[in-house]
């Protein structure tokens, strides 16, 4: 009905309408948040996993492909419903909050208090600097192809360098047992943990040896790479998602 | 008259009705909460700390035939927050180790703790510090220590174990540790390279939640510019109706550009100040430690023994093995016990010297031999040794027999005229004797 009508005929919501619209607002709001704390958080700590859970896991290649791969499937099914219905160009930022407050929850309550483990072992990486420039480029560019190779591809370069500032202080080498580690490694070492032998961890794995000491810019650009894919899955994941043709039925 | 009747009547019938289906519901529900506070009652009457850690649980040929754990001691049992306590001991890798098993390539020694309630400050084998996983080779002996220190009081059951890549855990044996004091009195301070002192249970919290906050803080703001007006059901019609361009305003494109290009310029000058920052800087180390093993202490060459046969008897739960034995040393020897799987089972005829304080699943009176008469040296002699014990079946060991590597392996202790031991690993197929 509404897409028949003109901007001559057009008229806002006024009084009882509007009140009932912003409480609508509201509502959905709320429960999204909820939403996107649940099942976001899940789906990250499933598929990142311990890149993200410990300190000693953050490494210079695995990390940085692996967390803007995985971060950026639900902010880009969200974009797809809330841009595409409603010009909002908040999904992005509202998942990736989301998943920050399920994180923190999760690693306070369940690693510190239940586990014992020191927050700052646990402390999770941020995403929404990546977030804030998608929700931007998509907003600006109103294109998918677009969001999906310049907004997918800064999502992923912006996530190294925007954690850096959290968890480069524990990349300090010290010396320990007649050898060098890094202060992140200690953290796995003395604080034990029973079914997460050294062995375990991900990182530092491949074969791309010939760049050297230039892994981090590597993994940057090959997760800029694959995110542009996963954007563009995830969109239409999103707009298959947010279907409304079930309910036209009832 | 009649009709008003009936309507009172009826009225009358139906409040009675449903005040007899409230007090049916009522009692539907107290029964129901009955039922519950009973089923409540018996878990918490049944309520107990957990104690086990799996070790019963990997297959027996596994548990045999991997890492055979002897002289385990720890320095105390009793200690308080802060103090170190130390964990030695020593382990056979099994020469028959299952082809079902991958190889030692990449092992790793632990402890079982639930959660850090203790910390790992050092960790020598063979003498040698070591902070990675590390190979270990088949038939080579170890010794281990590691220093731990408490951190949280409480009762603990603490076993040392070893995570074998793609196998599982080989438990060793368990101890009560008691850690008493204040959780609030812990300290753990390390040392950079370049001196600066570092209190790892808070370092880099402050930093990190500082940065968490600040995109928190912009991030907060670019959802509040946004949900500050009407949402969903009104930008949804005004869409529908083509006012595409007055959803987006030129404020809200000036803020967008402004995000655009702050955010990177942001994220680029707080990362190269951190790069500045720390410049020492290193990649996680992820190297794999190399440590031989020591010059052997299990089939030394002194005593030499040959598994014959070995079967184990279902009704009488014993392990029958017929050994043939020859003693090199120059001093009459005798067996005195046989260690497999995490059991011990002693020949109660032979002093032996305890080197372990563990809490070993010990079969105290369980081995038998049919010449006990001490081997004479330069003798050689087959024996028939039954290792017969109820702990074969309460350690689910006796599952070997289902196993699909039906093969027992461990290791058998020696002692001669002065107490001097010497030690031997057996291994063979098992055949089980149903009665």
């Amino acid at each position: 009905m509404s897409s028949k009508l003109s901007t001559q005929t057009f008229h806002h919501y006024i009084g009882e309408k509007a009140r009932i619209a912003r409480a609508y607002d509201y509502l959905v709001l709320v429960l999204a948040l909820f939403l996107f704390i649940g099942s976001f958080h899940l789906h990250f700590a499933l598929t990142v996993g311990d890149w993200d859970f410990w300190v000693d896991w953050k490494d210079r290649q695995w990390w940085p492909l692996v967390t803007p791969l995985i971060g950026i499937t639900f902010p880009a099914a969200v974009q797809a419903v809330m841009w595409s219905n409603f010009r909002l160009p908040l999904g992005a930022t509202l998942c990736v909050a989301c998943l920050s407050i399920g994180t923190w929850i999760a690693r306070v309550f369940a690693y510190h208090y239940w586990n014992f483990f020191p927050i700052n072992m646990v402390m999770p990486s941020t995403l929404l600097p990546s977030a804030l420039v998608l929700d931007v480029i998509l907003m600006m560019s109103n294109s998918l192809t677009i969001t999906a190779i310049f907004g997918g591809s800064a999502f992923a370069l912006l996530f190294y360098p925007s954690n850096w500032p959290i968890f480069g202080m524990f990349h300090l080498p010290i010396e320990a047992g007649n050898s060098q580690l890094t202060i992140a490694d200690m953290f796995g070492f003395q604080y034990i943990r029973t079914g997460m032998p050294e062995y375990l961890r991900i990182i530092e794995r491949g074969t791309l040896r010939t760049y050297g000491q230039i892994a981090t810019p590597l993994s940057a650009f090959c997760s800029a790479l694959l995110c542009t894919l996963m954007y563009t899955l995830w969109w239409h994941i999103g707009h298959w998602f947010a279907t409304t043709r079930y309910l036209k039925k009832i | 008259m009649t009709t008003i009747n009936n309507h009172k009547l009826t009225k009358m019938l139906t409040q009675i009705n449903q005040s007899f289906v409230k007090e049916i519901q009522q009692q539907e529900i107290l029964k129901s909460l009955f039922f519950l506070a009973i089923i409540f009652l018996a878990y918490m009457a049944t309520f107990q700390p957990v104690m086990a850690h799996g070790e019963k649980n990997l297959e027996p040929y596994v548990r045999m035939r991997t890492i055979q754990w002897y002289d385990v001691q720890w320095s105390t049992q009793k200690f308080n927050v802060n103090d170190e306590v130390t964990l030695t001991g020593k382990f056979h890798v099994a020469e028959d180790w299952p082809i079902s098993v991958p190889k030692p390539d990449a092992s790793f020694l632990n402890v079982s703790t639930p959660g850090p309630v203790l910390i790992r400050t050092e960790r020598y084998l063979n003498g040698k510090p070591f902070m990675n996983s590390v190979a270990l080779q088949p038939g080579g002996d170890y010794d281990f220590k590691i220093v731990l220190k408490g951190r949280l009081p409480g009762r603990y059951h603490i076993h040392p174990f070893f995570n074998l890549r793609d196998a599982g855990q080989v438990m060793g044996p368990g101890a009560w540790l008691d850690i008493g004091g204040d959780e609030a009195d812990f300290t753990n301070n390390i040392q950079t390279i370049n001196g600066e002192i570092v209190d790892m249970e808070t370092y880099g919290l402050g930093n990190g939640i500082f940065w968490h906050s600040f995109w928190a803080l912009l991030a907060t703001a670019w959802l509040l510019w946004w949900v500050r007006r009407p949402l969903f059901i009104a930008r949804y019609r005004m869409l529908k109706a083509g006012m595409e361009d007055e959803l987006i305003t030129p404020l809200d494109k000036h803020i967008a550009k402004a995000i655009l290009v702050g955010v990177p310029v942001l994220v680029f000058a707080f990362y190269t100040m951190t790069v500045n920052q720390y410049p020492k800087a290193i990649p996680l180390q992820a190297s794999l430690d190399q440590i031989l093993p020591l010059s052997a202490k299990v089939n030394a060459g002194v005593v030499d023994i040959e598994t014959l046969r070995a079967e184990y008897r279902v009704p009488e739960r014993a392990m029958k093995l017929s050994l043939n034995i020859k003693n090199s040393s120059d001093k009459p020897i005798q067996l005195g016990e046989f260690a497999t799987g995490g059991i011990r089972f002693i020949n109660k005829a032979v002093s032996i010297p305890d080197h372990n304080n563990t809490e070993s699943v010990i079969a105290t009176e369980s081995l038998s031999l049919d010449n006990p008469t001490p081997i004479q040296p330069g003798e050689q002699r087959t024996i028939l040794i039954t290792a017969g014990d109820g702990l074969w079946e309460s350690e689910k060991l006796d599952g070997l027999i289902n196993d699909a590597d039906s093969r027992i392996g461990g290791l058998v202790f020696f002692y001669d005229s002065e107490g001097e031991r010497y030690v031997s690993s057996i291994t063979s197929a098992v055949i089980p004797k149903f009665n």
